[in-house]
C-alpha cells in the first residue's frame, strides 16, 4: 500500500504525464498506481484529470493550442483505459457532478471545439452525452429528455449553422423550461448568445465548465427559492 | 443619402489601388459571398459548388444589384478532399453553408505515404473550377478588375482535408515528418494547377486566392504556423510571382494574431491584396503588410445578427478606419457573406460605402 508521501508522487507523474502529452508515461503510472493501491478514483481525479486541467490553463494562457491538448487528452484516456476498470470494480459511486447533452448543430461538422468541451467536462466530473456533428433539431430535446441532463451545449463554427441555434433553444424550453443551455463557437459572443435565449456562453473549452458550473448553481437557487 | 456617382468604375477603382493610386472611394468587395449570391439569385447553396453557370450568373447579379465589386469566384472550402480521394456531400438544407467531408483521404500514416499525386486537369473540383473560368473568361466588365480567378491553396488547411484537423493537429506533435509529407503534396499540386492554370489563361487578369483557416490560432500556435505553414505558403507564393502572376490575393481567417510576423515573412506581389478576419485589426494588418493591400474585415455575424442601422454603422465605423491605411483599403465582411444574411443588412453595407467611403 503506498505511503501518503508515495501516492503524492504517483498523482504528479500521473498529472505530469498528461499535462506533457506522455502517453506511454500514463500507461506507466496508471499501473503502479493500481499495483501499489492508490484508489484509482484519486488517481484519476487527482492525477489524470488535474494534469488536464493544467493543460486547459496552458490553453487559456495561449500556451497549449489545439494540438496539444488534443495530445494531452490522448495521454488522459490511456491511463484512463486502465484506471476506469479499476474504478467500476470497486463499486465506487463515482460522484456526478452534472450531466451535459453536446453536440454541433445541424448542418456543421466543425467538432473539434465540441470534442474539446467533452473532455474538458469528463474530466471535471460530469456525465456528457455527445451527439456528435451534424446534429437535427430535434435530438437535442430528445437526448436531453432521455438523459434528464441539466445543461444542454449547443457547438457551431458557420454562421449559417448557427441560425439553428435559437431554434434548438425553443425547442428545448417548450419541452422542459428549467434546461440550462450554453452556447459556444467561432460566431458566437455573448451579444449572440443572449439574443438567442441561450442561458450561458462558452469562449473556450476551459470556460465552458465554469459556466456550465455557475448555471447548474443557478437552477438550484432558483430550486430551493421555490 | 442619394446614391452618389463617383468617377470611377470599380474596376478603374482596384486598378488605381494595384498602382498605389487612391481612388475615389472604398470599393465593396464581398469576395466571398457564394451561397449568399445562389440564394439571391433564387437558387440553393449547394448551387454555388456544383452549377459554375448558375454560380457565374449569380454572382454577377448581386454584384451589380448591390454595387459590388465583380470578382468571379467559385471556390470549394473542401479543396483536396476528393482530389486526393475522399468524399464530401453537398450542403443541403437550412442550415449548412459549404460542402463537408464525408470521408477523408487517409486515415493512417501508411495512406499519407502511399498517396499519389492526382492529375491535377481531372480529379476532384478542378473540371468544374476549369468549367467556371472559361465561362468567366468570357467577359470582362467595367465592375470587374479580373476576370478569372484560381484557387491555389492554403496549404495547411487543405492538408487538413486529407486527413482532417485532428490528425493532422496531432501529427504536428507526434509524426511531423507525416504531416511535413501531407503539405510538400499539398503545395506540388497547387504549383501544378498554377501552370495549368496559366497555360490556359495566361496570368494577365488572373487573380490567385486562397484561404489559410486550420492555420489560425484558433487551432494551432504560433510556432506550429512557423514551421508547418509559413514555409509552404511561401514557396506556393514564390512559384505563382515567378510564373508571372503579378498579385495573390490571401483571406488570412481567423485569429491570426500570433501569427501575423510570419505572414509579413510571405510575399504577395506587387502588391498583394490581403484579407483579413475581425479577429485582427485593420491598423495591425496595416503595419504588418506595409506594402499590400489590406482588405476587410466586418464580423459576418454582425451582417447575420444585427439590425440594418447596427450594420450600417459598423460598416462607417471599418471605412473609418479603413480609410486611414495609406496602403490601400477594401471593404469587405471579415470572412464568407453569411448565405443567409438578411438583403436589407448587406444593402446597408451599400448605403454606408455611398455615404462614407468617399475619397474627398
Amino acid at each position: 500500500m503506498a505511503t501518503e508521501e508515495r501516492t503524492k508522487e504517483i498523482l504528479g507523474e500521473l498529472s505530469k504525464a498528461v499535462y506533457e502529452f506522455e502517453e506511454d508515461d500514463a500507461v506507466k503510472w496508471a499501473k503502479i498506481a493500481l499495483d501499489e493501491g492508490v484508489d484509482p478514483f484519486v488517481a484519476t481525479m487527482d492525477g489524470l484529470a488535474a494534469g488536464m486541467i493544467k493543460a486547459g490553463e496552458a490553453y487559456n494562457n495561449k500556451e497549449y493550442f489545439v494540438p496539444e491538448l488534443l495530445m494531452c487528452a490522448d495521454a488522459l484516456y490511456a491511463g484512463l483505459d486502465l484506471l476506469k476498470p479499476a474504478i467500476e470494480a470497486s463499486g465506487r459511486e463515482a460522484t456526478v457532478k452534472g450531466s451535459i447533452v453536446l453536440g454541433v448543430v445541424e448542418g456543421d461538422v466543425h467538432d473539434i471545439g465540441k470534442n474539446l468541451v467533452k473532455m474538458m467536462f469528463e474530466v471535471a466530473g460530469w456525465n456528457v452525452y455527445d451527439l456528435g456533428k451534424d446534429v437535427p433539431l430535434d435530438k437535442f430535446v430528445e437526448e436531453q429528455i432521455r438523459t434528464n441532463s441539466e445543461v444542454v451545449g449547443l457547438s457551431a463554427l458557420m454562421t449559417t449553422s448557427m441560425l439553428a441555434m435559437p431554434e434548438v433553444i425553443k425547442r428545448i424550453r417548450a419541452k422542459n423550461p428549467k434546461v440550462r443551455i450554453m452556447i459556444g463557437g467561432a460566431p458566437i459572443n455573448p451579444e449572440v448568445a443572449e439574443k438567442y435565449g441561450a442561458d450561458g456562453y462558452a469562449k473556450t473549452a476551459s470556460t465552458a465548465v465554469d459556466e456550465a458550473i455557475n448555471l447548474l448553481k443557478m437552477l438550484k437557487e432558483e430550486e430551493l427559492g421555490k | 443619402m442619394a446614391k452618389r456617382k463617383g468617377t470611377m468604375t470599380d474596376r478603374e477603382r482596384i486598378e488605381a489601388l494595384l498602382r498605389r493610386e487612391k481612388p475615389d472611394r472604398v470599393p465593396n468587395w464581398p469576395a466571398m459571398a457564394f451561397g449568399f449570391c445562389t440564394l439571391y439569385y433564387g437558387g440553393t447553396i449547394a448551387d454555388a459548388y456544383s452549377k459554375p453557370d448558375v454560380l457565374l450568373a449569380a454572382e454577377r447579379k448581386a454584384c451589380q444589384d448591390f454595387d459590388w465589386v465583380f470578382y468571379p469566384l467559385m471556390a470549394f472550402p473542401a479543396s483536396l478532399s476528393t482530389e486526393f480521394g475522399g468524399d464530401i456531400k453537398l450542403p443541403s438544407g437550412d442550415f449548412a453553408q459549404a460542402p463537408m467531408v464525408t470521408r477523408f483521404a487517409v486515415e493512417t500514416e501508411e495512406d499519407v505515404w502511399n498517396l499519389k499525386m492526382p492529375d491535377v486537369k481531372t480529379t476532384g473540383s478542378a473540371p468544374m473550377m476549369m468549367e467556371f473560368c472559361k465561362l468567366s473568361s468570357q467577359e470582362w466588365l467595367d465592375n470587374e478588375p479580373f476576370n478569372v480567378m484560381s484557387w491555389m491553396g492554403g496549404p495547411f488547411t487543405c492538408a487538413a482535408q486529407i486527413c482532417g484537423i485532428e490528425k493532422m493537429s496531432r501529427w504536428t506533435i507526434k509524426k511531423p515528418e507525416v504531416a511535413h509529407r501531407l503539405l510538400r503534396l499539398t503545395v506540388d499540386y497547387y504549383i501544378e494547377l498554377a501552370k495549368y492554370w496559366k497555360e490556359t489563361f495566361g496570368t494577365e487578369g488572373v487573380l490567385p486566392f486562397y484561404g489559410e483557416p486550420a492555420a489560425a490560432n484558433q487551432i494551432i500556435s504560433p510556432k506550429q504556423f512557423e514551421q508547418f505553414a509559413m514555409p509552404y505558403i511561401k514557396e506556393i507564393n514564390e512559384a505563382l510571382l515567378a510564373m508571372g502572376y503579378k498579385h495573390i490575393f490571401v483571406h488570412i481567417c481567423g485569429e491570426h494574431n500570433l501569427n501575423l510576423p510570419y505572414w509579413a515573412q510571405i510575399p504577395f506581389g506587387d502588391p498583394g491584396i490581403v484579407s483579413i478576419g475581425h479577429e485582427v485589426e485593420l491598423a495591425t494588418a496595416a503595419k504588418y503588410f506595409p506594402n499590400d493591400i489590406i482588405f476587410g474585415n466586418l464580423e459576418p455575424a454582425i451582417i447575420q445578427v444585427r439590425t440594418p442601422e447596427e450594420v450600417y454603422e459598423a460598416t462607417r465605423k471599418n471605412i473609418e478606419d479603413g480609410k486611414k491605411i495609406p496602403q490601400g483599403y477594401i471593404l469587405s465582411p471579415g470572412c464568407e457573406l453569411p448565405p443567409r444574411a438578411p438583403v436589407e443588412n448587406v444593402m446597408a453595407m451599400t448605403r454606408a460605402v455611398n455615404d462614407f467611403g468617399w475619397y474627398e
